[in-house]
């Protein structure tokens, strides 16, 4: 008999559930509706297996139920509207959607060419949201921390002198920029050519001044920066409106020569050297008296020969960098970041070693370093292999045959 | 996870829900195995009764993962019943949620239901191929000929590519049925795969053929067969459609090279301006050639061999009958090395011209000049595929042009033993399908036979009308 009322209990509880969640009620509706229930559920009872105590469309009542409040006449939405309902779909879906999405960026997502186009093109923003918000996240952490820490030295510490002075950002500003200006009338020139705007996408073009950025960054805090040109600079370019999104004001104020002129009229031909990792010539050592040409490009579907080509149409010298000579190449293409070749370019100017500068290469990208004994090096091998295993041992040691055919035999 | 056997109780399905480590996700996870092991309906029916009691909601990503699975079970209520609640409960629907509705209900006597939703889903986005091609075969089944092929046109015009299956049962639902509108539209079915080079496996071919003989009245039969190197059918012994492009399409083929691949973008990228026209000037000097060989390629054929060596046997292979050969290299193959001699350089320049283009130059986009603009009887030798060059190409119908032309002029060296070379020689007849208006010849695959893009099938259905 108790058995038989436990179950009774939960059959009431499962029926009545629907019911009062639909009206908001929970509780206060149990007594009155008890009788009720009862006796109907016995019914359904009756008619159903003695094993199956559930009512198993009962989900679908829950969801009916739910729609009286929110009717929602169809109206036909703007195509803009529409958009916007589509994605908050998608993202209900579970699909990558970002959650807030900006007028101009969903007209964007509209006019993507096609389906495919329209999800990576989410995936972008949502990915960038994410990382804004976990940014986010760690600031608040950050200050949240160091409110703390401040709490406790105001009350542990009174006086406590330093014999040197404390050296702020903008005391650090003011010396690179000296060094900056001094190397505006002494320095070595580096010329960023920025003619390729026609073959990038927006994208594309958004990541170079992000990397050229970065780069003039790096430049002003090393020991002896570049002079940097930025050549074939058109005003009111995409470049141009990059740009200024990301310096702002300083934007004027920056230490390089930006000029519209082509390198090819600022500097004697003779001396220019256009480095490309199409070219078929290898770069040897770094030559202070040359002038190094970048191509401000990013290139995502890597469009061989671009600016082979220009320095082609130019009749200037090409270079590559020794890539293949000093490292043990992977995977991924052999051409570098902005910043990279930045960096790379920065430290053989200052020490001429290029172990030091191609350690800017990212890691992924190679396996090893060159210039040792070949008996290390294939310790090195066997050790990267080892570590990989498998599949990927074979196609490793083929890659090396390939890149090295003569020179070095594998055991 | 494993879902379990029977409907659970709430109480069950919270103690698991407890023991998952992401509970957030349970519920999706929980669905996604119940998909892949193919759970009754009703453990899910329970779960989801868990959830709507726990929640007093349900989220659409569990839904759509509900109705996979009565879509995989054939549950058709069920779908009518979820479809019902979701149209109640959002606005609109994604186009997932669609195709998943469309393919299940176009299985079910609720087909037409399938056909208004595909209207619905078209508001939204172009309808996934899937979703066509279940409503196609749909309509195609419920013997609704016309609807199936308004629908696979309509597909057509949105630049959804069909699937040899849709077609092939646009084939079988056909069979026996009469009405020349019918027959119009298989026609264009077959001229559609002529246009696009695509070839019919096995079991389509088959398909295709018992609908030919299938039509009341008419008397086609049909003949499996290979085609002579000739170009002749053996069955009919009519003549197939030689290799050779027309005036029209040769001279707009010619032209596009030129404007696509070897200038592309930019001339420099592949070549100089100064160097093509040097080039051009030398050929048009010594037009026309029979054969032009790419003369790197060549000389790789035997690793073992010094290369000029190579390059000197393919010559003296193809350099029979007073053939005008022309050689494209580049200049380094004019210094003394250890892999080209200049005496047997000497030597082979006396049997064939030479073009020397810059080390970084490339020589391929030479290569198809030259064969190109020596005219129709030209050949070129070469191992390498073309595939970058044909992808240069900016619209699919070239392309198709570049590819028949390949075929009916490259001529591929293999390296046999010691100095002996086979040759692949070019096809005299075109491989694709082809009609005479009586006569019908369809190259066709085997499933199983491993097909790359530029291999051709040998095998052909011979359909004639028997008058």
């Amino acid at each position: 008999m108790q058995s038989a009322n436990k179950l009774l209990k939960t059959i009431v509880r499962s029926s009545i559930l629907p019911v009062a969640a639909q009206h908001g009620i929970k509780r206060d509706l149990f007594p009155l509706s008890r009788t009720l229930s009862l006796s109907l559920c016995l019914k359904q009872d009756n008619s159903c297996k003695p094993s199956e105590k559930l009512d198993l469309d009962e989900w679908k009542k829950v969801m009916k139920s739910g729609l009286q409040e929110e009717v929602s006449e169809p109206q036909e939405l703007s195509s803009l509207a529409a958009a916007r309902e589509t994605l908050g779909m998608w993202r209900l879906a579970g699909k990558l959607v970002p959650e807030n999405v900006s007028e101009e960026e969903l007209k964007t997502f509209m006019e993507c060419p096609s389906k495919s186009a329209k999800k990576k093109y989410l995936k972008h923003l949502y990915l960038k949201e994410l990382y804004k918000k976990n940014d986010k996240r760690k600031m608040e952490e950050k200050r949240q921390k160091r409110l703390e820490a401040q709490e406790q030295t105001s009350k542990t510490d009174e006086t406590k002198r330093s014999p040197f002075l404390c050296l702020w950002a903008s005391t650090m500003d003011k010396a690179y920029n000296w060094r900056a200006a001094q190397s505006m009338i002494f320095g070595q020139p580096l010329v960023f050519d920025m003619s390729y705007e026609k073959e990038m996408s927006v994208r594309e073009v958004a990541n170079t001044v992000k990397q050229l950025v970065q780069s003039e960054g790096c430049n002003r805090r090393a020991v002896d920066p570049f002079h940097i040109h930025f050549c074939n600079f058109k005003d009111d370019s995409l470049y141009h409106r990059e740009f200024l999104k990301h310096y702002k004001e300083a934007w004027g104020k920056l230490l390089i020569t930006v000029t519209e002129q082509c390198y090819t009229e600022v500097f004697p031909k003779d001396k220019l050297i256009y480095l490309t990792a199409d070219s078929p010539k290898v770069m040897k050592t770094f030559d202070h008296d040359k002038i190094y040409i970048v191509g401000s490009m990013v290139d995502r579907s890597i469009k061989t020969g671009v600016s082979l080509a220009r320095a082609k149409r130019l009749g200037l010298e090409t270079a590559a960098l020794p890539l293949d000579k000093y490292l043990l190449w992977n995977t991924g293409a052999k051409n570098l970041t902005l910043d990279q070749m930045m960096h790379i370019l920065l430290t053989l100017k200052d020490t001429a070693d290029w172990k030091k500068a191609l350690e800017f290469v990212p890691k992924r990208k190679y396996c090893g370093f060159v210039a040792k004994p070949v008996s290390e090096l294939k310790k090195t091998l066997d050790l990267v292999n080892t570590l990989k295993l498998g599949k990927r041992r074979e196609e490793i040691q083929k890659q090396f045959a390939k890149n090295y055919p003569k020179k070095y035999k594998l055991k | 996870l494993q879902p379990p056997e029977k409907p659970l109780e709430s109480e069950e399905w919270n103690r698991l829900r407890e023991n998952f480590r992401l509970p957030e996700i349970f519920e999706e996870v929980m669905l996604n195995s119940m998909i892949r092991c193919n759970s009754p309906i009703d453990v899910a029916k329970s779960l989801l009764t868990y959830v709507a009691k726990r929640n007093g909601d349900i989220a659409y990503s569990v839904l759509v993962k509900y109705l996979t699975l009565c879509v995989q079970q054939g549950q058709v209520s069920e779908i009518c019943d979820v479809y019902e609640i979701m149209k109640g409960r959002f606005k609109i629907l994604e186009i997932g949620a669609y195709n998943v509705l469309i393919k299940g209900l176009s299985n079910s006597d609720q087909w037409r239901m399938a056909l208004t939703l595909l209207e619905e889903a078209k508001k939204i986005m172009i309808p996934s191929r899937t979703s066509y091609e279940s409503c196609i075969k749909a309509a195609s089944c419920h013997q609704e000929m016309k609807l199936a092929f308004e629908l696979y046109h309509e597909m057509l015009a949105k630049n959804v590519v069909p699937t040899l299956d849709v077609l092939q049962s646009l084939f079988d639902f056909s069979r026996g049925m009469n009405g020349a509108e019918l027959q119009k539209e298989l026609f264009g079915i077959l001229l559609y795969l002529r246009e696009n080079q695509i070839y019919p496996h096995k079991t389509f071919m088959w398909s295709i053929k018992l609908w030919f003989e299938s039509i009341p009245g008419r008397k086609w039969r049909g003949h499996l067969t290979s085609i002579k190197d000739s170009g002749q059918c053996p069955v009919c012994n009519h003549q197939l459609e030689d290799s050779n492009l027309t005036e029209e399409e040769y001279n707009n083929l010619s032209e596009r090279i030129i404007r696509d691949v070897i200038h592309g973008t930019d001339t420099f990228r592949k070549t100089s301006p100064q160097e093509f026209e040097a080039f051009q000037t030398f050929v048009e000097n010594r037009l026309p050639f029979d054969i032009v060989i790419d003369g790197l390629n060549v000389s790789h054929i035997k690793p073992k061999r010094m290369h000029c060596e190579n390059l000197l046997d393919a010559i003296n292979c193809l350099a029979k009958d007073n053939v005008r050969l022309l050689v494209l290299g580049r200049k380094h193959m004019m210094i003394n090395s250890s892999n080209w001699k200049r005496e047997i350089m000497k030597e082979m320049q006396t049997k064939a011209d030479f073009f020397f283009a810059e080390n970084i130059s490339e020589d391929d986009a030479f290569l198809l000049y030259a064969t190109l603009r020596s005219g129709k009887h030209c050949k070129f030798v070469t191992r390498d595929f073309l595939r970058d060059h044909k992808a240069c190409l900016s619209d699919s119908l070239t392309r198709h042009l570049f590819r028949k032309w390949q075929r009916g002029h490259q001529i591929v060296l293999k390296a046999m033993f010691f100095s002996v070379f086979s040759q692949q020689p070019a096809f005299q007849y075109d491989c694709v399908v082809q009609t005479t208006g009586d006569t019908w010849h369809i190259p066709y695959k085997d499933v199983f036979e491993e097909k790359y893009s530029y291999q051709v099938p040998r095998k052909w259905l011979c359909i004639q009308q028997k008058l």
